[in-house]
């Protein structure tokens, strides 16, 4: 009998970057399933459970929903479980059909169940069921969902993009046609499931969150029967899950908290970034985590697509190159060509991080001089010697000695250490412990050297409902305040609201206009605070109704903290530059309205202009003239 | 008849120095290329804050021409502000208070230029010290606008913070008195106001304006201290002439300016793209009358976003930009052959006293020849023709030709960037002008840059490339990848949001909300 072992390891593949057709996802993975005989990676998706109740007799009310992503968030997954559950015919959804109907019992009446499992795939002309053409259908859904009661639900899946651009193009003269247009827009750019006024639900994937998805994955992947047939039929050391084998000490990094657990939290960074990983991408990740392998060869044989076959593990392990297969170089896409991982997005997602590329002298120094310098020596025994896989092997040393004794400068060996450099900061990365935090911190290897500090003190306490403590928000004004004005002022305990003369995007702005109390005084302070989706807001209060919020995502955190250290605003990043200074507009307006509302006369005879102290502490001099 | 007749007549006999009325009779008098967009826009407020002053903001009351306003000298301020080099002697030289008042106020008797009385004791006792004075002066300098050009005194502006800070630009002649010429205001901003009457906006315009007029705020107040309350200097200006009752263009310059001013920015923060924005439209405007009148496509800016290395895209872009460029010039032609062949012309010319009855026709259709020394050419009617064309293009080169290319360099529009020719690729200012007038709130990506091309024919991407382009000029890719340049721009410049690889949102960024 044919191994399971292998044939596990040949299915996992199949979510890994291989170049198969993308389009077909769902069905390519469930023939391939079917073939290998595997169960495929499942697991519930998070809305799984109230869109099928929502299909059902028990259902409240006739609902319709769009389910809408991009690809690989499991919209045609989604699908087919609403098709079955509504008692539907398997073998027509393996025809090439887009629209499928059916009649049966939804909130107890009976009603036929239109489902669109791919909006885009639906033929302009031709008929759809009752339908003579798209338009008809569209034009028939949005009256659907302005009706109480309904004889027809819909379930449309569809692109993002294509949903807004359908409707765009859509005949305007009718009006429901151009409320259901708006509504979508609404739902989707304000990132709601419904709205009031309409029976339509959308669903919107893409929202759901990385870390999320991650979790669930990592939970289908790791607890897979497949495993359990690897280590049984492991008979000698040098074989597939043998203790020599890359995959097994993959399988068996993954498994612990320490790696996963950083792993999360890059990917609860990318959230904070808004940028979305979806289901398809995160499988590719972990797959591609666990077999990935740095070179299209090992022994002389070809190793496709960079990733591992059962066959390749003795050839690897023969040839000296386990420490090719890292799963920290490989997390990052390290393994594969330069062409393959930019076209996949999830690597240029964690390629922002720049880790591996990031570094310091401390980390430099550690990795290079680590082995022979007595104060570095317990860490690089810690990290590097330690680990008989991935850690300073042969080919390391060989390749160290050769750097630091060679002459040869910016030559090929250079090269080739410099390559491994990186391998080692990014299983650095994984290796160093929070406890450690304080004396080297893992995210100094990021480009984000205060993502630490944001996941810890600010996502991780408000979502224990903690308040945010006083030091952060004190940074961050300062961050404020130096782009607000334009100089290197330290006061962080207000917010300076200047203008320059002619205008409040001036680079130097001087004016003085108004002050925000960074504590609450009266109804004014600056906070942090979530918003519906658990995003981190930077709130800036003047009154009970007036306030302006600013997304204080990953990068904004990262630029105004720099800033605050002391970077120059425009160094950093001219995105997060524009992005406050429209902030510093926004709450100028908001001081006037507050000013409109309480009354306050300007008698417009008297200004006040910035100075600073020896200590950069703002301090105004008000001007008055005299007529 | 001769192609269109103008639709308000021809003023000639107000402006005897123009020999003929060509440029003029196709664009208005006058359409001045040594403006740059500040200066358009200060002499727009200028008319906007005398007409204010007379009740009659944005209203022509029926009454196309003359467009008579006075606009404010305030030459007191101005030798305040630009013609006071002394003040840093003075202040270093005499420490004590009132000896440093009385000293400049005796240098300034002495210097000051086209002021009558030149008593500036008044400064003194409004400011409790000279130090204050001097800090104040060279605060208020800082806000003067284009303060990096090296033009004369007499035609240095400050930033228009109210009413105080409008004046007109002037020389100074020999006998020491201001003197208008013309130079730095070229009338486009006269021209400017009177299409912004004639837009559909007006009267939703005028409230606005009218608060960029009558602005209250500490600088105004400032300014205005430094001058005396008497009534100020005005001289009378009239004449300015615009020939269409209305016009499409009228109405789109109108729009944006209107969303500009609905945003309700603060303080003046709208200033910069407002100029952007009404030079541009000048620019359009000088461009589609020009278009209408050779009966030419509608003109189409194909833009460029600014590539590493040569495109088809920019290829086209040049193109596009050489033939907009000539198109007034064709204009000029058109309008005189358009003459020279019509019925009216061929019959007078085949008369016996060919030479008398043509030139009544020119006299009646460009105001030309009037006097004897204005034609010296045979008495004939195709060598006067002949000569009226060329000496008609020689002037249009040397101004009202220059329109769009100036224009368009000054704002954004037209660049060498990375190529050694022009072509159009906007720059981030004004693809910012462009978003804040015409993106509410948010705007889907495909939708914004329809807009854009259903406005100014500005055409950035796949789609609208693929409706005007010839299919072998045709490429979708090089289209495709400049929006997709255009949308990292936009993104970089926190104005454009991305919902997931398929779809983005244009977003203006001051709308975003505040409750």
């Amino acid at each position: 009998m044919a191994k399971k072992g292998p044939q596990w390891i040949r299915f996992l593949r199949q979510y890994g970057p291989i170049a198969h057709n993308d389009n077909m996802y769902d069905e390519h993975i469930r023939r391939s399933a079917a073939r290998s005989k595997m169960q495929p990676l499942l697991f519930k998706n998070p809305i799984e459970d109230e869109l099928l109740a929502l299909f059902a007799d028990s259902a409240q009310s006739a609902i319709s929903v769009i389910l809408t992503g991009t690809a690989g968030d499991g919209k045609t997954h989604l699908c087919r479980q609403v098709w079955t559950q509504l008692g539907g015919d398997p073998a027509r959804w393996e025809s090439d059909d887009v629209y499928f109907d059916v009649n049966t019992n939804i909130a107890g009446k009976e009603r036929t169940v239109h489902i669109v499992r791919d909006l885009t795939g639906l033929p302009e002309t031709g008929e759809s069921g009752a339908f003579g053409t798209k338009t008809d259908l569209l034009e028939f859904f949005s009256h659907t969902i302005y009706e109480q009661d309904s004889n027809s639900v819909f379930l449309i899946a569809a692109n993002d993009g294509q949903l807004v651009d359908t409707w765009s193009r859509l005949n305007h003269g009718k009006e429901a046609v151009e409320d259901a247009g708006r509504l979508l827009e609404d739902l989707l750019f304000n990132n709601r499931r419904e709205r009031e006024g309409s029976t339509l639900k959308l669903f919107n994937l893409s929202r759901i969150s990385s870390a999320q998805l991650f979790d669930l994955s990592l939970d289908a992947l790791l607890n897979h029967e497949g495993w359990q047939h690897c280590y049984d039929e492991a008979d000698s050391d040098n074989e597939l899950f043998g203790v020599n084998c890359p995959i097994r000490r993959n399988y068996e990094l993954l498994k612990t908290p320490q790696v996963t657990d950083r792993l999360r939290d890059l990917l609860v960074l990318c959230d904070h970034n808004e940028v979305h990983l979806s289901i398809r991408r995160v499988l590719l990740l972990l797959a591609n985590s666990l077999l990935g392998f740095a070179d299209k060869q090992a022994a002389g044989k070809n190793v496709n697509d960079r990733l591992l076959r059962a066959v390749d593990v003795p050839r690897v392990i023969s040839s000296n190159q386990v420490a090719k297969a890292s799963l920290y170089n490989n997390i990052f896409g390290g393994n594969l060509t330069a062409y393959r991982r930019n076209s996949l997005d999830i690597y240029d997602y964690l390629g922002r991080f720049r880790i591996g590329h990031e570094t310091s002298n401390r980390v430099d120094n550690l990795l290079i001089y680590g082995y022979s310098d007595i104060l570095l020596k317990d860490l690089f025994d810690k990290f590097l010697s330690s680990d008989p896989h991935y850690g300073a092997d042969e080919n390391y040393q060989a390749a160290q000695r050769q750097y630091i004794e060679g002459a040869d400068e910016g030559g090929e060996e250079t090269e080739r250490f410099l390559e491994l450099l990186v391998s080692q900061r990014r299983g650095l990365f994984f290796k160093i412990p929070d406890t450690m935090a304080d004396e080297l911190s893992p995210w100094d290897l990021t480009v984000f050297s205060f993502a630490g500090e944001y996941l810890e003190r600010v996502i991780e306490r408000l979502a224990s409902e903690q308040r945010i403590e006083k030091g952060v928000l004190a940074r961050l004004t300062k961050g404020l305040n130096r782009v607000f004005i334009g100089m290197l002022v330290s006061s962080d305990r207000e917010l300076l609201l200047a203008t320059g003369l002619a205008g409040s995007s001036a680079k130097v702005s001087c004016i003085l206009e108004d002050r925000v109390s960074v504590a609450r005084r009266m109804t004014e302070c600056v906070e942090i605070i979530e918003d519906e989706s658990q995003f981190p807001i930077l709130r800036v209060s003047l009154t009970k109704e007036i306030f302006v919020d600013l997304k204080l995502t990953l990068t904004r955190f990262e630029f105004l903290s720099r800033v605050a250290e002391g970077v120059l605003p425009g160094s950093f990043s001219k995105e997060c530059h524009e992005d406050i200074l429209a902030f510093k507009s926004r709450i100028l307006a908001a001081s006037k309205q507050r000013r409109d509302t309480i009354g306050v006369e300007d008698d417009g005879m008297s200004f006040k202009f910035l100075e600073l102290n020896d200590d950069g502490q703002a301090f105004d001099v008000e001007v008055e003239l005299n007529v | 008849m001769i192609g269109a007749k103008p639709e308000i007549d021809l003023p000639w006999q107000d402006h005897k120095s123009l020999s003929y009325w060509i440029d003029e009779r196709i664009w208005g008098h006058r359409i001045w290329d040594n403006q740059t967009p500040w200066l358009i826009f200060l002499e727009l407020l200028g008319v906007a804050e005398s007409a204010h002053r007379d009740g009659k903001l944005l209203d022509e009351a029926g009454k196309h021409y003359p467009l008579t306003f006075s606009p404010y000298q305030r030459m007191m301020l101005r030798n305040i502000l630009y013609n006071n080099q002394i003040m840093p002697f003075i202040q270093d030289k005499f420490p004590d208070d009132s000896r440093a008042w009385s000293e400049w106020a005796k240098w300034m008797k002495g210097n000051a230029r086209g002021v009558v009385d030149r008593d500036f004791e008044y400064v003194g006792k409004r400011f409790s010290s000279f130090d204050e004075f001097v800090k104040l002066i060279s605060m208020l300098r800082t806000a003067t606008v284009e303060s990096e050009s090296n033009r004369r005194w007499s035609s240095r502006f400050l930033f228009p913070f109210g009413d105080q800070c409008l004046y007109e630009d002037v020389g100074i002649s020999a006998q020491d008195k201001p003197t208008s010429e013309y130079i730095n205001f070229g009338r486009t901003g006269e021209l400017l106001y009177q299409m912004l009457c004639r837009s559909k906006s007006a009267s939703r315009l005028k409230p606005f304006l009218g608060t960029v007029v009558t602005s209250q705020n500490p600088w105004n107040a400032l300014v205005a201290n430094l001058q005396r309350t008497e009534t100020p200097d005005t001289s009378q200006r009239r004449s300015c002439y615009l020939p269409y009752k209305t016009h499409p263009t009228f109405d789109a310059l109108g729009e944006d300016v209107l969303h500009l001013f609905e945003l309700q920015l603060p303080r003046f923060d709208d200033y910069p793209h407002l100029t952007l924005l009404i030079a541009m439209h000048v620019m359009l405007y000088q461009l589609t009358v020009a278009a209408d009148l050779t009966g030419g496509d509608r003109p189409l800016l194909i833009c460029e976003l600014v590539a590493p290395r040569k495109t088809l895209v920019r290829e086209l872009s040049i193109n596009s930009y050489q033939n907009n460029s000539q198109r007034s010039a064709s204009a000029v032609a058109a309008l005189i052959d358009g003459i020279a062949t019509s019925d009216e012309w061929l019959v007078a010319k085949a008369a016996t006293d060919a030479y008398p009855q043509c030139k009544n026709i020119l006299n009646r259709e460009i105001a030309w020849p009037r006097d004897a020394h204005d034609y010296e050419g045979a008495h004939e009617p195709d060598s006067m023709i002949r000569f009226l064309k060329q000496s008609a293009l020689a002037r249009h080169r040397q101004h009202a030709g220059n329109v769009h290319r100036t224009y368009g360099r000054s704002i954004g529009l037209i660049s060498k960037r990375g190529t050694n020719k022009l072509r159009y690729a906007p720059n981030d200012a004004l693809l910012k002008a462009l978003i804040l007038a015409n993106v509410r709130d948010r705007m889907e990506f495909k939708l914004f840059l329809r807009r854009l091309f259903d406005r100014y024919g500005i055409v950035l991407g796949e789609r609208e490339a693929r409706i005007v382009m010839q299919d072998t000029d045709f490429d979708s890719k090089a289209f495709e990848s400049n929006a997709s340049r255009l949308e990292q721009r936009l993104s970089s410049l926190g104005m454009l949001r991305r919902l997931s690889d398929a779809c983005a949102y244009v977003l203006n960024p001051y709308a975003e909300e505040t409750r």
